[in-house]
């Protein structure tokens, strides 16, 4: 699938949706070009599903605009369908319907659709084909999500927090099969609030919290501009005031948690340098250090103030 | 049109793979028809063709409240909807789709419900009831779909819905004359019912099955509960909602009220243009005559006895008062007599005689041998009250038989009649007189009737006793 990478598959511009009382969103705006993978990344409630919601069709801003794959998914709903694949969150069929029998009802709502055994084999539902959904397991259950998903050979992929209740290692089966569509050229829009899922399949990634974009870029870029430095975990047999580790060089913060000293440096080989330095002039001795990248994480955190599982 | 129809194949090929829905489904109208036809109409086929309206239209409101309309919060609360939103497919699709499929699940259930009721209670059947059943099927399928799917639609959560189905279903089934026949309710009851769906359509199956009156009699009937049943599926495809979370506000339950204005309007109709109390009495009358035939009871008014087998000569005589036929076109392996006559004793109540009437049924279905066994009576003219026929029976419980009254003289096309499986034990049972017998018989002649009586069921031996017989 060649694809155009300037082409915008996805525009939402100053997203507002409120529930009742809840303002579930406010003012969200990003781009997603043709070919691309990206993420929304966000804890729980910050947004991420009335997003894709409001981008599948399913609900409709109170203010702002959208346009998918160039119609507006309020009123071009049917067209737009035909045109893009979703699975969000917890996908229920009937209990006694089965893998094939579910692939091939939903591929006949379609104008055109893929092979039913070739997305059987693909998922690696074939050997499950005429198992009931009621009897699969939960990974089971996911890949056939993204199997009805990908049915009808989608522009555009919207998948809404894909792993969530896996365990790692089908978390990482979900992943192989989210970085082979990214291989077919597909278009991605991902939803999760997990760092690793953001780091590693993400071409682009949305930080968004309480309703807000607070951060945009390539997940490079977004560490790279975080202010935080390299992470130095450190661990000493006696303790020292934080404040005085923060007078060594190139050290931008410190703090201490359960003995361990977080010591964000920049650059990271100047501050390892003076914190020698500083012991062997303290009479202290190193236990332990840690050389840690700034991850989504620290940049979430470094943004919001708290933490995404917070 | 192609995605409801492939839809409503997946529901029924849902329903047929889940025990509980298919027990719901097939067997438990079953249940209901053993207890109608069995308990209710005491197997009388008459009666049972009066009843089986009532099952069938019983059918039909569960098919409509619990079938459908609970289902539908079901899909809803399950999350299942939620994934055929993100298809291209419609809301009217997904109610179509249930409807359809809800309504063609139906009529393997009817034919098995007429399949009980003529095998096991010998209910009287003609082929052109099929296409009139069928219609009323679909009127009342589509009808109560409206009322199920309103319900649903105004309904936020499972619980809630089994609260309105519940309320909806006890009120249709006891104050309709589904459960209770509306005659021997009070009156203020009866005009409620005028006001309730659910007694029309049972009025329509009763008039058609038991009294094969015509459709088009009833074609007030029939508009309302066409009006309920666009009206209903409007209101549920408008207030369609797809997932558990979307509530509906409170000024839109209000569109359900509209439902009751054509039920209010046929209601305001037939009290103020119609007496509906009236037909309702006249063919529950009637069905209450054909079961008051069986009494049961040992006591039975003192009658004139016509014959109690307890004469010297009684096996000289019954030789030539009592006769059996079969079948003209009897294959030649069976045209032995299929049916003898012997006195036995003990009677019954204490007499010391009995006719023993025995054989041999010698097939059924295609081929069957009807073996028919008659007696000549004669009702003496100096009988003042002439009410009936009553006689005792004995047989071993394992067939039904067919106790009739016919004039001798005359061909009468409606002859009282009962159908019942006699146990081992001596039961009293009344056949009341045919109108001919009473309005025709001369102050100075006597009446004479021919008794018969036809063994039903499977083909092998028969064998049933009788005794006492005589006037009430």
């Amino acid at each position: 699938m060649q694809a155009n990478q300037n082409e915008s598959l996805v525009r939402a511009e100053n997203l507002h949706k409120r529930y009742g009382n809840v303002q579930a969103l406010r003012g969200i705006s990003f781009e997603i070009k043709k070919g691309e993978v990206f993420g929304l990344l966000g804890p729980n409630g910050a947004g991420k599903t009335t997003t894709i919601e409001i981008l599948v069709g399913l609900r409709q801003p109170d203010e702002g605009s959208v346009q998918v794959c160039g119609l507006d998914p309020a009123r071009e709903s049917n067209e737009l369908k035909q045109r893009i694949g979703a699975a969000l969150q917890a996908t229920v069929l009937p209990d006694k319907m089965s893998v094939e029998e579910a692939l091939r009802l939903f591929a006949s709502f379609y104008k055109q659709h893929v092979p039913i055994e070739s997305l059987l084999e693909d998922f690696g539902l074939a050997e499950k084909r005429r198992a009931f959904f009621d009897t699969l397991s939960g990974g089971q259950k996911q890949r056939l999500a993204l199997a009805l998903a990908l049915v009808n050979n989608p522009e555009l992929v919207l998948l809404d927090e894909p792993t969530v209740g896996l365990d790692a290692m089908l978390r990482r089966d979900i992943y192989a099969i989210i970085e082979r569509f990214r291989s077919e050229g597909r278009t991605v829009l991902l939803t999760t609030h997990y760092i690793e899922e953001a780091e590693r399949l993400c071409d682009h990634v949305a930080i968004i919290d309480q309703g807000r974009v607070v951060a945009m870029g390539t997940p490079r870029e977004l560490i790279d501009r975080s202010g935080k430095g390299t992470r130095l975990e450190v661990r000493l047999a006696k303790s020292v005031p934080v404040d005085r580790l923060k007078q060594i060089d190139a050290v931008l913060d410190c703090h201490e948690t359960d003995g361990i000293y977080m010591v964000h440096a920049q650059p990271a080989t100047q501050a390892i340098v003076g914190l020698i330095h500083f012991l062997e002039t303290d009479k202290n001795t190193l236990l332990d250090l840690h050389i840690a990248q700034p991850s989504l994480e620290d940049v979430f955190v470094e943004m919001t103030g708290r933490k995404l599982s917070e | 049109m192609m995605n409801v129809i492939r839809m409503a194949v997946m529901i029924i090929r849902m329903v047929m793979r889940t025990k509980v829905a298919l027990f719901f489904t097939f067997l438990f109208p079953c249940i209901f028809l053993f207890i109608y036809a069995g308990i209710f109409a005491h197997g009388n086929p008459n009666a049972v063709a009066y009843m089986f309206g009532q099952v069938l239209t019983l059918n039909i409101l569960g098919a409509g409240f619990f079938g459908l309309g609970l289902q539908a919060v079901m899909q809803r609360e399950r999350g299942t909807l939620r994934r055929y939103r993100l298809a291209p497919i419609s809301s009217l699709t997904i109610v179509a789709s249930n409807l359809l499929a809800n309504y063609l699940i139906q009529i393997p259930v009817v034919g098995l419900l007429l399949a009980c009721a003529m095998l096991v209670f010998h209910m009287p059947f003609k082929f052109s009831f099929i296409p009139m059943i069928l219609f009323l099927l679909t009127i009342g399928i589509f009808a109560f779909a409206g009322y199920g799917l309103t319900i649903a639609s105004v309904s936020n959560t499972m619980q809630e819905v089994q609260v309105y189905n519940n309320l909806a279903w006890f009120a249709l089934v006891f104050l309709s004359g589904i459960s209770i026949p509306l005659p021997i309710l009070p009156h203020w009851i009866q005009t409620v019912a005028t006001f309730l769906p659910a007694t029309y359509l049972v009025s329509m199956f009763q008039a058609v099955m038991a009294q094969s009156e015509p459709i088009s009699a009833h074609m007030p009937e029939l508009m309302t509960l066409i009006v309920s049943g666009f009206a209903g599926l409007f209101i549920a495809w408008k207030l369609f909602r797809w997932e558990k979370e979307e509530r509906i506000p409170s000024k839109n339950k209000l569109w359900a009220l509209s439902l009751l204005i054509p039920i209010f309007l046929m209601g305001f109709y037939m009290n103020v243009y119609a007496n509906p109390s009236a037909s309702w009495g006249r063919s529950y009358s009637r069905m209450i005559k054909q079961i008051s035939a069986v009494v049961g009871s040992a006591n039975g008014a003192e009658g004139k006895p016509l014959e109690d087998f307890e004469s010297a000569t009684a096996s000289q005589d019954i030789s030539n008062s009592w006769k059996v036929t079969s079948d003209p076109g009897t294959p030649a392996e069976f045209s032995i007599l299929p049916a003898k006559f012997s006195i036995i004793s003990p009677g019954a109540n204490g007499t010391q005689h009995a006719l023993w009437v025995h054989g041999v049924m010698a097939g059924s279905g295609p081929g069957h041998v009807t073996v028919e066994a008659a007696g000549g009576l004669s009702i003496p003219a100096t009988t003042k009250t002439f009410n009936g026929i009553e006689f005792w029976i004995r047989s071993d419980g394992s067939r039904p038989y067919r106790f009739a009254l016919r004039n001798e003289e005359a061909e009468q096309e409606s002859m009282p009649e009962i159908t019942l499986t006699p146990s081992s034990k001596w039961e009293s049972v009344r056949i009341p007189a045919p109108p001919f017998a009473q309005a025709n018989a001369p102050t100075n002649q006597s009446t004479h009737l021919i008794i018969t009586i036809t063994p039903l069921g499977p083909s092998g031996n028969f064998s049933v006793d009788i005794d006492e017989i005589k006037t009430y």
